[in-house]
């Protein structure tokens, strides 16, 4: 009964089943992670430093090999393990984007150099609609006079937003952020968040490591707190931010909110 | 002491001609020892120890021995293991650009590894292939790291092509030691030899500067 019901419903967007990962030498990292995520949903990750917040999005972008588990994107299967090997689904993972706390423009090439590069090698769009699109898509994130800027020449807050620039140009049907605004000077942050938030409003589904609590308040529809390589707490934001029912999450709640004032 | 630097004239034809020996010779030594330190750079960084470790072997054995001796090698052993002997502009050219091939690998080498990981996680984000990534994201990051250094390899290269003049190689050492001999005006000669791979390499050493202050600052690489 419960089977049926089960296939009744539609494939989550994005489904985790334990997932374990520990890196070449050391404690395991990821120790059973689960999770199911809807296509509307914008999951906000937060918990202390350590705690594998990064390594799970790296693990869902298909970047890391993994011990254990499973990783469905839309019914699809892209991340599997046999024996002691991960298989990654290269064509399934193209749904994904990311952008990474550090800077991760190619040094090398413009800025629509950096946009065009994957949509011209990987999908084999023609320059000219390639560029004509990277164009338009500066344009609507007001970076369209740093077109032909190399990255040394931009602001932290112009670089990530011109990675966040790039990964939209493949479409992505679920987009990953991983602390873009930790390494930015403070007045940098907001015009950043501000992007992320417009895609937001697009209804474009994303999961945000931040620990920009305002931030995570703004955005999430869902927060997740993760310690030592677990969800600890899975729920509305007003519930892990607001009254967070396990003391680790209330002392790290407690104390974000002090230090970000 | 009277020196009479005037009569180094009578010999610029030669001394023209051995120039352009030793110029042809560094060109084509750097062509292909840069592209034997590029395989090198690659294998070496190649998870595969059955490529790894000829690579390290090579280079350590040729950056661990003199390039005077790596020349004779050539000269006098090779033909006897081939069984034939190469004209001696040939075993130049190839003990040379063995020299520069494991010179060039560390270059390579350096240029590869200060590229950051990020660069890769981008690569992969976006979907690019192992090929692509290699093509369009990492060589060329390669190359500009390079550039600057490469040009001083060749620098060094075209002052260690000298070497040849002791296996009977007509370069501008050989043709200047020739003269002098015959003539018994070391000074003159000499030291017009001297000058003339001063300023030739001079000013490849200003031009390494500037490329290195104005690329690679532009691009923050
Ligand atoms: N490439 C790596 N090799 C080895 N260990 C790693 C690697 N990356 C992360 N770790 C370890 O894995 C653990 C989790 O790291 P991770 O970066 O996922 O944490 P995090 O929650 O993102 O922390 P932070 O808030 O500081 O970014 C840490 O103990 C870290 O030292
Ligand atoms: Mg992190």
């Amino acid at each position: 009964m419960s089977n049926s019901f089960k296939s009744a419903r539609p494939d989550p967007l994005l489904r985790i089943d334990a997932v374990y990962k520990s890196y070449a030498k050391g404690a395991p990292v990821l120790r059973g992670i689960d999770l199911e995520m809807a296509a509307g949903e914008r999951v906000v990750v937060i918990g202390p430093s350590g705690g594998g917040k990064s390594t799970l999005l790296r693990v869902v972008m298909g970047l890391e090999q993994i011990d254990d588990g499973a990783i469905t994107f839309a019914g699809a299967s892209y991340v599997t393990v046999t024996g002691r090997r991960t298989r990654i689904d290269a064509r399934v993972r193209r749904s994904i984007g990311m952008v990474f706390q550090n800077y991760t423009l190619f040094l090398h090439l413009n800025v629509v150099g950096n946009l065009i590069l994957a949509p011209c090698k990987v999908n084999g769009e023609s320059r000219k609609t390639a560029t004509a699109r990277a164009l338009t898509l500066l344009d609507r994130f007001g970076l369209a006079e740093k077109a032909d800027a190399y990255p040394s020449q931009l602001s932290g807050g112009q670089k990530q937003r011109v990675a966040i620039v790039r990964a939209l140009m493949l479409d992505p049907a679920l987009m990953l952020f991983d602390e873009v605004t930790s390494a930015l000077d403070p007045e940098l942050v907001a015009e950043v968040e501000q992007v992320i938030l417009q895609l937001a409003g697009q209804n474009l589904p994303m999961i945000i490591v931040t620990h920009d609590m305002w931030f995570a308040r703004r955005i999430a529809s869902r927060v997740l707190f993760c310690a030592e390589g677990r969800i600890i707490e899975d729920g509305p934001p007003e519930q892990v931010l607001g009254s967070p029912r396990t003391e680790r999450a209330r002392d790290f709640v407690h104390r974000v909110f002090h230090i970000g004032g | 002491m009277d020196f009479n630097f005037g009569l180094i004239w009578k010999f610029a034809v030669p001394l023209a001609q051995g120039l352009g020996t030793s110029i042809l010779l560094s060109l084509i030594c750097m062509a292909l020892g840069s592209l034997l330190g590029l395989a090198l750079a690659l294998a070496r960084s190649s998870p595969s120890r059955l490529l790894r470790l000829p690579a390290v072997a090579f280079v350590e054995l040729f950056r661990g021995t003199p390039v005077l001796i790596q020349l004779f090698w050539v000269f006098f052993c090779l033909p006897l293991v081939l069984g034939f002997e190469p004209a001696s502009f040939t075993s130049g050219v190839v003990a040379l650009s063995l020299f520069t091939g494991a010179v060039t690998s560390e270059t390579f080498r350096a240029a590869l590894r200060s590229i950051g990981s990020e660069q890769r996680d981008a690569s992969v984000a976006l979907g690019l292939s192992r090929w692509t990534r290699m093509r369009y994201v990492i060589l060329p990051q390669m190359a500009l790291r390079a550039t600057p250094v490469l040009l001083s390899n060749s620098i060094t290269l075209f002052k260690e092509t000298a070497l040849v003049a002791a296996v009977g190689i007509s370069d501008l050492m050989s043709v200047g030691e020739n003269i002098s001999n015959s003539i018994g005006r070391p000074v003159e000669i000499l030291t017009t030899v001297a000058v003339v791979y001063f300023v030739i390499a001079f000013p490849f050493t200003r031009i390494v500067t500037l490329l290195e202050k104005r690329l690679l600052r532009k691009l923050a690489l």
